[in-house]
């Protein structure tokens, strides 16, 4: 990618989150104080998935005249399961079946508290407690499209597109060299069949390269996405690098070969009294094996939007929440070249992560799959 | 915090999602891609080794082809030896022929040379035999009337003549 095209990116980047920032601060009703910037419940919240895909917000003015900024948000439906699965369009149709969407946490509401005390602006809950106003008793399961699974299902509908179509062309260029697109990805596809299946598999790799390749390229894509203004940061979610995490334990699990089980179950080689040891340790390295793949993923990628965020939100720290325009001016000239060089940085790290969590994969695979004829 | 709590929707869908996904990226995406790929790869690889193959071949008619000059630039030699050889011999087995028949003629020549002088020698004898007969005669008759008595006296004197 070009230097313009980066630092356009960045660009919009910064004045996305910029208008996301303003409207979080000045949205507030005006008699309230202005309420102070709170630079890591902002990140948090940021990082975090949410149900309403915030898009940008569109300058006004209230009734009194102060400026203000009216968010234009996707507000997608809620779908939840208690005793029943249950089907809501928006903040008014969860409240009339006595349900409170308040933090993108759903809470069912105690019996006997009226929807009438909630306050709605902008179609977000505003000050409901938990404690007192929610039923304890009930469990809420939500089960909802969220932003990210949302963003995910783009991200696949893009996959499908660009790799259909670059299967298309190779029917269509049969024998030929590849062109385009398709000479774009073909590297990298011949990099995760050649040098992470073929090197870790070896004989049986066919039967794995198609996963690995998917695995290889939602993540990335994924990262690339979350990169993006607007986009949520799918791999910065800890459920959804759980899930891979968990497909990928599930896939070495169903591939272990005898050697591999009777290594976890009872150590060959290994002194009597040590086994029951090495078996606990064992059975650990089980489940801390794609642990380990979720976090690194999931770390890495949140880590780099925080560092963004945490440069952004330097610009309101400076500026004190708009009462010095000189200190958020100073700030800026840095905050715009550091929040470049981390973007770069991302930028590399969405692929390298994506490489780790594939190249793991297939490491943890080809191990479960080794049959060993020496012993240790 | 809230950041590392799971959340149960964000999995599931996680899971749904990724598992449709690839599963429809295998069927439409991945297996064509792989097997052109494969297919590719293939036609490569069997074309470098026909053209190896060619070239092996080349070189060995090549091989072939500068062996059979050697043999035939061998050939020519051997045979242009062998024709000196026999040009060699031919002259000097004429020499000797030459030499043998002049040797042969000059013998024959000296033996005809020999006979002829024999009978020369024997004519020249008869002749003068002949003629001292005649000359005998001529004064014997003169000097004797019987002629047969002096006839064989004669003849003895010749042939004690002719044995000295």
């Amino acid at each position: 990618m070009s230097i313009q095209k980066t630092l356009i990116l960045s660009l919009l980047c910064l004045i996305g989150t910029a208008f996301a920032q303003t409207n979080h601060t000045n949205s507030e009703t005006p008699s309230e104080q202005k309420e102070e910037f709170n630079p890591s419940e902002t990140i948090v919240h940021h990082i975090l998935d949410t149900h309403d895909w915030h898009l940008t917000d569109i300058p006004g003015k209230d009734e009194n005249g102060n400026r203000i900024y009216h968010p234009v948000a996707l507000h997608l439906p809620w779908f939840f399961y208690d005793q029943g699965f249950h089907f809501a369009s928006g903040t008014e149709a969860l409240l009339e079946k006595g349900y409170v969407p308040y933090h993108d946490h759903l809470y069912k509401l105690k019996p006997g508290v009226s929807t009438e005390e909630i306050h709605i602006a902008h179609g977000q809950v505003e000050h409901f407690d938990p404690e007192t106003m929610a039923d304890s008793d009930a469990h809420v399961i939500d089960l909802s499209v969220t932003k990210a699974s949302l963003q995910m299902m783009i991200v696949g509908l893009l996959l499908l597109w660009v790799f259909i179509s670059i299967a298309k062309a190779y029917q269509k260029r049969d024998g030929q060299a590849p062109k385009g697109i398709q000479s774009l990805f073909e590297p990298i596809i011949l990099f995760v069949r050649d040098d992470i299946a073929k090197e870790y598999l070896g004989e049986k790799a066919d039967k794995y390269t198609p996963y690995l390749l998917s695995l290889f390229f939602f993540i990335w894509f994924s990262n690339m996405f979350g990169l993006l203004p607007i986009n949520s940061n799918i791999m910065g979610n800890i459920s959804v690098t759980g899930a891979l995490a968990v497909l990928s334990f599930i896939l070495v699990q169903a591939n272990g070969s005898k050697d591999y089980w009777r290594h976890i179950i009872a150590m060959p080689g290994v002194p009597v009294a040590i086994v029951p040891l090495m078996t606990i340790i064992e059975i650990i390295s089980l489940f801390v094996k794609p642990f380990a793949l979720a976090i690194r993923l999931f770390a890495n990628i949140s880590a780099g939007h925080f560092m963004i965020l945490s440069l952004v939100s330097l610009i309101f720290i400076m500026g004190k929440n708009g009462e010095s325009v000189g200190g958020a001016l100073g700030i800026m000239p840095i905050t715009v070249l550091f929040t470049l060089a981390i973007f770069s940085l991302e930028m590399i790290v969405a692929i390298i992560q994506a490489y780790i969590f594939t190249l793991l994969t297939a490491v943890f695979i080809g191990m479960a799959r080794e049959t060993h004829d020496d012993h240790h | 915090m809230e950041i590392i709590l799971p959340q149960l929707g964000l999995f599931f869908w996680t899971t749904v999602l990724f598992l449709i996904f690839f599963v429809l990226l295998r069927r439409y995406a991945w297996k064509p891609i792989l097997s052109a790929l494969n297919k590719r790869e293939e036609d490569i690889a069997n074309s470098l080794a026909e053209a190896k193959k060619a070239r092996d071949e080349m070189a060995k008619l090549k091989a072939d082809n500068e062996a059979l000059l050697r043999q035939a630039q061998e050939e020519r030699k051997k045979i242009l030896i062998e024709a000196e050889e026999m040009g060699k011999q031919i002259v000097s087995k004429a020499k000797t022929d030459a030499a043998e028949a002049a040797s042969k003629e000059m013998e024959k020549a000296r033996q005809q040379i020999e006979a002829e002088k024999r009978s020369a020698l024997a004519e020249i004898k008869q002749t003068a035999a002949s003629l001292a007969i005649e000359v005998a005669e001529k004064v014997l008759r003169k000097k004797l009337e019987d002629k047969n008595e002096q006839e064989a006296l004669a003849q003895k004197l010749i042939g004690e003549l002719s044995q000295n």
